[in-house]
């Protein structure tokens, strides 16, 4: 995948390029906005990580600018502690995600390959289906081997963004963003619990598993290969 | 002394201002009083000067007019007193009778300069062609117009000087003493610039504007020591609390760089120290966030927010959190209830009262979460069967890093009721610790939407 990295920080930027390189991403690496800005109008990347504080041209103002230049590369906002506000500034702005400095790395894999996935603006969704397992978002069904599961509805949209990222690691955070909408770190195991729940109707008695742990990382959903 | 000057010349220009307007008052009224007096005066003795005229013709016409020097010289007699001038001429200008010397015969109203009794005098005198062609002249002493015009005089110089006396007087004793409370002002905000913060501005108790500005000022004071306060104690705190664990993390850096042996050795203590590093970046960020909504910032957040849903949706999110404790959490959740907040930090308020009470309460706890209408607004509460809080500890546990003997050992960053706190402070709502027996109950009164 074609990556942009706009970020002003040497060590910050270099741990971006050198972790993504390493995960076999093609990465340009701007310093300022206004660099970050030429390469994004001059190039095509399929992902843009950009850093909100930028010498020259802030984050904000190069997303909004991209966005009116009917640029539609998903944009990874990165943000620091301080900046609670900056989610939804940088979401209004037309970033598709934003991640919290300091981050794990693994995290920033996670939504990498989510953004990447996101399809911006084609036909909407609404039946999945993961080996046997089927969700359909208009009935409001999920139906395992044909067998029709009754989820709470915080158990449904569980599901349903785990289906949306089938294959991919979904960390404990992206589903507390997208699932939960709590944009902060509960301390009690709310995810787990939900979870452990989802799983025992989902997987208990039907043979394989179809919700895994990554250890170290977070969750994914996928059919036995 | 900069500042005593200033404050003469704010009096002295005070002073003068007033004392000029005050004159000024008082001379137009001179002014209309001399005019409107004198000219009622002269009028009177017009008046009066053709009344005896009338009364001299009257009487000749009755007895004829040979009688008239005769009933001139009567008339001299009776008024003598209020100095009255008479005198007859024949038709050549000669004088008849008299108590003036001849003039030469003007007709209708005249002044005459006169001796009279050894002085100059004025007189204002009316002259009359009588019938058989004598000359009579009746007039009087314009006395009691010069007098009156001399009594209003002095009243309005002495007058004119009372009262600027009393204005300058007057402006002394509002320099001295309103000026002076202001000054006390000055000197209270000089004082805390030069570093005494425990200085206040005085309080007369005369509930009067000065007053009022001195107990906005004192507040606004108070506001800020307390700041500055918890300001000075959350930075030692942080220096504190931030110290142990860093401590810890680097001894652990060190033990693994003397005695691992192996790489799986080196990778087990790295992960222990990300983990360490990132509960400390926990705690900054909560502090951070602490900050922010103490500072205010996140005003345009606010809107109408559906309390009942927001808090069904997060007691059934806990519900099984709560479960795998052993725990049960009920909601208790009137509906329809609504406020202006924050949903976000409403959430994480909620969210932090939860999570306290399924850390501290043992297994077999229960736990409500509760909403309804209240008097004057709406209010939340997080209550349990756990172990509660001592009433000395209550107020000391909103305080950052603050944390009972007893929960010492579980973790947490000591943060969360002061993050709660501040949320609470930030929609103006109360918050009240109180005890559920046995437990704690924790309520917040969100103010009743406007």
């Amino acid at each position: 995948m074609r990556i942009l990295v706009v970020e002003d920080d040497a060590e910050t930027a270099n741990y971006l390029v050198g972790g993504l390189e390493e995960e076999g991403h093609a990465v340009t690496r701007a310093g300022n906005g206004r660099d970050g800005l030429f390469h994004a109008m001059t190039e095509t990347f399929e992902l843009l990580i950009v850093d909100r504080m930028l010498p020259e041209l802030d984050g904000l103002t190069l997303v909004k600018t991209l966005r009116s230049a009917q640029i539609e590369s998903p944009v990874l906002f990165l943000t620091t502690m301080s900046g609670i506000d900056d989610r939804v500034t940088g979401l209004n702005a037309g970033g598709d995600d934003y991640l919290v400095k300091p981050f794990a790395f693994s995290e920033l894999i996670a939504r990498v390959k989510a953004l990447a996935r996101r399809p911006r603006g084609t036909a909407v969704e609404t039946r999945f289906k993961v080996a046997d397992l089927e969700l359909d978002l208009l009935k409001r069904v999920v139906k395992r081997a044909g067998h029709e599961i009754t989820l709470q509805p915080r158990e449904f949209r569980l599901l349903e963004y785990l289906m949306r990222h089938a294959g991919q690691v979904v960390t404990r955070t992206m589903l507390l963003d997208n699932v939960w909408n709590y944009h902060f770190d509960p301390r009690t195991n709310v995810v787990e619990s939900h979870l452990s729940r989802l799983r025992t109707k989902i997987d208990k008695g039907f043979g394989t598993e179809l919700i895994h742990t990554v250890r170290g990382a977070g969750y994914c959903l996928r059919a036995p290969e | 002394m900069r500042q005593n000057k200033l404050f003469q010349a704010t009096s002295f220009r005070l002073a003068l201002l007033y004392a000029g307007l005050l004159a000024a008052s008082v001379l137009v009224l001179f002014g209309l009083t001399y005019w409107f007096a004198t000219d009622y005066a002269a009028q009177d003795e017009t008046n009066e000067i053709a009344v005896e005229a009338a009364s001299i013709q009257d009487e000749a016409r009755l007895r004829g007019d040979a009688e008239l020097p005769g009933i001139i010289e009567n008339h001299m007699r009776l008024r003598k007193d209020v100095r009255a001038v008479y005198l007859l001429e024949d038709a050549n200008g000669r004088k008849i009778t008299g108590n003036v010397d001849a003039v030469p015969p003007v007709l209708g109203p005249t002044i005459l300069d006169r001796d009279l009794d050894g002085q100059k005098r004025q007189l204002r005198a009316y002259g009359y062609r009588m019938a058989n062609g004598q000359f009579l002249l009746v007039g009087q002493d314009t006395a009691t117009l010069r007098q009156m015009k001399a009594l209003i005089v002095r009243a309005f110089s002495v007058g004119l000087v009372v009262t600027v006396l009393l204005a300058v007087l007057g402006t002394v004793i509002v320099g001295t003493t309103v000026l002076a409370r202001l000054e006390s002002v000055t000197r209270t905000a000089r004082a805390i610039m030069s570093g005494d913060f425990s200085q206040r501005a005085p309080v007369r108790g005369a509930n009067d504007e000065f007053d009022e500005l001195a107990i906005s000022m004192n507040a606004m004071l108070d506001r800020i020591e307390d700041l500055m306060r918890s300001m000075r104690q959350v930075s030692n705190d942080i220096a504190h609390d931030l110290r142990t664990p860093l401590t810890r993390l680097r001894q652990r850096l060190e033990h693994a760089k003397r005695r691992a042996t192996s790489v799986e050795e080196l990778h087990e203590a790295l992960t222990h120290s990300i983990a360490q590093v990132d509960s400390i970046l926990e705690t900054f960020g909560a502090l951070l966030r602490i900050a922010q909504i103490e500072a205010g910032g996140r005003t345009g957040m606010k809107m109408a927010v559906d309390v009942s849903k927001l808090l069904s949706g997060i007691a059934e999110d806990f519900a099984p959190a709560a479960e795998d404790q052993g725990q049960r959490l009920v909601a208790d959740i009137d509906p329809q209830l609504r406020a202006e907040a924050d949903p976000e930090l409403l959430t994480q308020m909620v969210v932090n009262l939860i999570e306290n009470a399924i850390r501290h309460s043992p297994p077999g706890a229960k736990i409500w979460v509760q909403a309804k209408s209240v008097g004057d607004g709406l209010e939340l509460a997080v209550s349990d069967t756990g172990p509660g809080i001592p009433l000395q500890e209550r107020e000391k546990v909103l305080r950052p890093f603050y944390r009972l003997e007893a929960s010492r050992t579980t973790q947490g960053s000591g943060l969360g009721l002061s993050l709660v706190a501040a949320i609470a402070k930030r929609h103006d709502a109360k918050l009240s610790l109180s005890d559920n027996a046995p437990g704690l109950r924790v309520a917040v009164v969100l103010p009743a939407a406007a």
